[in-house]
């Protein structure tokens, strides 16, 4: 555990580090994502107006059709990149609704699906347990979809005394889980996301676990202190 | 339009849209492309939440089209507001975030679509399209939450009396909800006194805000 005013100031950390991505991503939405939706707009008014073999010969149709599909392909890359990086408003939202949107984005962008159980009243928990608790969840989803090659997942919120309970699971591949602390602590580059949701984990004074081996699926349990 | 052999009853079946977005670009785009679309129609456009407000009591489009983000009143607060005056419109959000948030923030509000400016702009129109036929418009994976989500405790409405309730949102009248039901006049203010109080509203526009509260939480409600 952190003494007090460090666990300020890791606190104030993952508050910024989401208010500055909040920024970035705004500047992305009002800019190119506006304009790009607005060309296509206008590119399919014109290639309706044009009409093959009308205005514009098959050859000129078929480059305008390819511009067309650019435009789309691009958008859709931005798409993934705004929803994965834009935080939700954690201060508006508790810890069920913002990992309910999490899931519903999470299916959405990969056609996984996520079963959700929240157990009973889960306590309030601070700003930046909450966020802790998203971008774990996150990383934890998109391991299962790259890595454990199943297309389910279960996740579970509940209390345990002061503390809130977050469970991710798979019936994957698995894996041999690295030591994350202590010298043998693993500083492999695939081993990035894992290290990173322990140390998330730790700035907000809580604990992290993960169960995993080869053909037995993974289950990574986080605990966090509820708010006082 | 000015082709007379188009006016009157030929138009009477095209759909009647508001647009409301900050960005003039995403306006100017939207709009062409509507025009050329026989079945729709762009009766006004808006660039903040409370312009929309406005547009709709004055216009009263078939969908309204709009932004999360917007200024002065943005898109929840609009769409807040347009359901608790029980204004008769459908709504279609359209806005860049295609994240969780982004979506729960349109079920909660009570939209009837959700479409994106990162998907195609033809997915936009065809979305308008099917919210103005009573369909809700919601990426697969947010069928869930409209499944575990009820906003209001189930009020036990009849079949028949959600089909009074679903009229009276639409904004008719009792002669006309008598003539599409086929039932008589007096019939139908029976069915409205049993779901006025059973919804625990004193008149129409509260019982029509009630409705579009609700009906995300009915499935079996695709025409």
């Amino acid at each position: 555990m952190l003494p007090p005013d460090e666990h300020l100031a890791a606190h104030r950390i993952l508050a910024v580090t989401e208010e500055e991505l909040q920024r970035i991503i705004l500047n992305i939405h009002d800019g190119p994502v506006q304009k790009l939706f607005a060309a296509l707009s206008q590119l399919n008014l014109l290639q309706a107006h044009a009409g093959r073999g009308r205005l514009l010969d098959d050859e000129w149709f078929e480059r305008l059709n390819r511009v067309s599909n650019l435009l789309e392909t691009s958008l859709a890359e931005i798409k993934v990149s705004l929803g994965t990086f834009r935080p939700p408003e954690f201060a508006r939202r508790d810890i069920v609704s913002v990992i309910e949107g999490l899931i519903i984005q999470h299916e959405e962008f990969t056609g996984c699906r996520v079963d959700f159980e929240s157990q009973g009243e889960i306590p309030r928990v601070s700003l930046a347990a909450k966020i802790a608790l998203y971008r774990i969840l996150q990383e934890a989803l998109s391991n299962v979809y790259r890595h454990a090659g199943v297309e389910r997942a279960s996740v579970r919120l509940s209390a345990e005394g002061r503390r809130v309970r977050l469970e991710a699971a798979d019936d994957g591949r698995g894996f041999t889980p690295p030591p994350l602390v202590g010298p043998e602590a693993t500083e492999r580059v695939e081993h990035i996301g894992l290290r990173g949701m322990r140390e998330r984990v730790s700035l907000v004074g809580g604990t992290f676990a993960i169960e995993s081996a080869p053909g037995a699926g993974t289950r990574i349990v986080v605990e966090v202190p509820a708010d006082e | 339009m000015s082709d007379p052999t188009l006016s009157g009853p030929a138009l009477s079946g095209r759909i009647r849209v508001a647009l409301a977005d900050d960005h003039e670009l995403v306006l100017e785009g939207l709009r062409g492309l509507l025009a050329a679309e026989a079945d729709l129609e762009v009766v006004a456009t808006a660039t903040d939440g409370t312009s929309l407000l406005a547009v709709i009591a004055q216009h009263q489009p078939d969908v309204a089209v709009m932004d999360l983000q917007m200024p002065m009143l943005d898109g929840a607060s609009c769409l807040a507001e347009i359901r608790r005056q029980g204004l008769p419109v459908r709504v279609l959000v359209l806005t860049a975030f295609g994240d969780g948030e982004s979506i729960q923030s349109a079920l909660e509000g009570g939209a009837d679509g959700f479409a994106l400016k990162t998907a195609p702009p033809r997915q936009t129109i065809e979305a308008i399209r099917q919210v103005a036929h009573g369909s809700m418009v919601f990426p697969p994976a947010a069928r869930k939450w409209l499944l575990t989500h009820k906003l209001e405790p189930g009020p036990g409405l009849s079949e028949r009396e959600w089909e009074v309730l679903e009229l009276v949102a639409q904004g008719l009248t009792n002669p006309q909800i008598a003539e599409t039901l086929s039932v008589s006049e007096n019939t139908v203010k029976f069915h409205l006194q049993n779901i006025f109080q059973k919804l625990g509203v004193s008149n129409r526009t509260e019982a029509a805000g009630f409705y579009f509260r609700v009906r995300g939480t009915r499935q079996p409600d695709n025409r």
